[in-house]
């Protein structure tokens, strides 16, 4: 009998099963007085704050704009937006959207670094109800943008920690635009590029900053353009802010670590090549940029994959389009003088966007 | 009783080379502060596995209640009233004898979430601990620094 009572006590002093548990109450005010055996680490403050947002590393989307109206002018030379006589095809649109495909994997995330690469890929359908043209039209740009508009692009992000406090934010990215399929892809030489760089400081955990400069495409044409960061929570962690002006700014409200709530807006655009307007020596660019008023409600479906729903309304800021020589892009900057190609409008939609996403930790 | 003698003979054998196996993962064993400096976690061993509980608070008070902080963030409603001081962050690390403890999890008290971790020590005072969600490549990798308790 003695046997078995030290075989009982062999398997709990090995045994796992108390590991959740103390049975001696621990005095902690030891740990009060501590010394580093070896250097103490240094500190680099973190490139999140409380509550953010989660960070995707993959998502699917699925983006629709609700019925609304394009009307296009001839392809010629244009210094002022639309008038009624300027144009020449009109298309009423029951829907625009499609899929939107988006992975950022950490290719050296610690402490001192972080240094994301990704992917994306959106399309964009054009679905036309009814056409009306002002007399016989050649080279419609309606039946080009009617083949849709791809993007396929790479993207990195670098952050950099200087120390407790401040950091330094790059991003970079390189897109393929156009009326092309992923079958028969365009040039690589019309490639367009954009990036920031950020200088910030991160005070506390539930705010931080940041200043710098961008050049974007989001008003459809490159810009060089200052940026500014303002990420914050609040001290009942039930509200914030997160916002990179000018491209986005939201008002975020958390109902519980798994349900939250965007209010704000974000603007969208790119420089689209369309192929069959365009030949070797001239490429013809669809300068499309858009504001998106919105309500994204984001939900913990189960562990790290979160689902989200996107209602808002978009408002046409450019599509206008332009002959780059070549190729190659300019900048004209918002006081410019260059004619455009085109004078393009949009009117206004309802639009919704779904999605699921897996998020990082 | 012949029988009771041999399982005891064998259940022997068994625990002892078991522990000496077992001693080259318990040079993980001790205090260690994350590179943000906001907790100290004490790394023990229980049965054959590793486990780090939460022993000092750099803001050891809740600033809304003035009380001390619990675990409010933690998915499980049942687990909110349990205080943070104390609490078992890291569980279930085995050593595989490559200096690295596997198949555990590190939970992060500020977002309420749990990620799978892997522990690899560069050097006896000091750790990278990654936390990742299915493959390593989807985490974040924090330096941990090992602290030694002063006397009274």
């Amino acid at each position: 009998m003695r046997y078995f009572f030290l075989l009982c006590l062999f398997w709990f002093q090995n045994s796992d099963s108390f590991a959740q548990q103390d049975s001696i109450v621990e005095d902690f005010s030891e740990y009060d007085n501590v010394t580093y055996t070896d250097t103490k680490s240094k500190v680099f403050c973190n490139p999140k704050i409380l509550d953010l947002i989660p960070q995707r590393f993959v998502s699917v989307a699925f983006d629709a704009q609700l019925p609304h109206t394009l009307s296009v002018s001839e392809i010629g030379k244009y210094s002022t937006s639309l008038k009624e006589g300027d144009i020449n095809e009109k298309a009423e649109l029951n829907y625009v959207g499609g899929l939107r495909l988006f992975a950022n994997i950490p290719v050296i995330s610690k402490n001192s670094i972080v240094w994301q690469v990704g992917l994306n890929y959106w399309d964009v359908n054009y679905q036309v109800k009814d056409r009306t043209k002002n007399g016989a039209v050649s080279n419609s740009s309606i039946d080009e943008i009617q083949k849709g508009l791809t993007t396929a692009g790479l993207h990195s992000t670098l952050y950099k920690p200087l120390n407790e406090k401040q950091f330094i934010l790059l991003q970079v990215s390189a897109d393929l635009n156009g009326n092309y399929s992923i079958a028969n892809p365009q040039s690589l030489n019309y490639l367009r590029y954009s990036a920031a760089l950020l200088w910030g400081k991160r005070p506390s955990d539930r705010k931080q900053w940041a200043i710098g400069i961008s050049r974007t495409y989001r008003v459809g044409e490159m810009n060089y353009i200052p940026v500014f960061m303002f990420n914050w929570t609040s001290s009942s962690r039930k509200w914030g802010t997160e916002i990179l002006f000018p491209a986005r700014a939201h008002v975020r409200k958390k109902f519980n670590p798994s349900n939250l709530m965007l209010i704000g807006y974000e603007l969208e655009g790119q420089s689209y090549r369309l192929n069959g307007l365009s030949d070797q020596n001239r490429s013809l660019e669809l300068r499309r940029g858009e504001l998106r008023l919105r309500t994204e409600f984001q939900k913990k479906l189960f562990g790290f994959i979160w689902g989200s729903l996107q209602l808002g309304y978009r408002h046409n800021y450019s599509y206008k389009a332009d002959y780059l020589d070549d190729g190659n892009d300019f900048y004209r900057g918002f006081f410019g003088k260059r004619e455009y190609a085109m004078i393009n409008n949009l009117t206004g939609a309802m639009y919704f966007q779904i999605g699921i996403h897996l998020v990082s930790p | 009783m012949k029988t009771f003698k041999k399982i005891f003979a064998t259940s022997l054998l068994f625990f002892l080379l078991t522990s000496l196996t077992s001693d080259e993962g318990d040079r993980i064993i001790g205090l260690w502060e994350p590179s943000n400096g906001k907790a100290r976690i004490k790394i023990e061993k229980i049965g054959s596995k590793y486990y780090g509980k939460i022993v000092w608070l750099k803001e050891p008070l809740d600033a809304a209640t003035n009380a001390p902080k619990l675990d409010k963030n933690n998915p499980d409603e049942s687990m909110r009233n349990v205080p943070l001081k104390g609490y078992r962050m890291l569980k279930d690390f085995i050593y595989n004898e490559k200096n690295e403890w596997k198949e555990g999890t590190i939970y992060d008290p500020e977002s309420g979430s749990l990620y799978s971790c892997v522990i690899n020590m560069k050097d006896e005072n000091t750790l990278d601990i990654r936390g990742y969600i299915g493959v390593k490549a989807l985490g974040r990798t924090d330096v941990w620094k090992r602290l030694m308790v002063n006397k009274k």
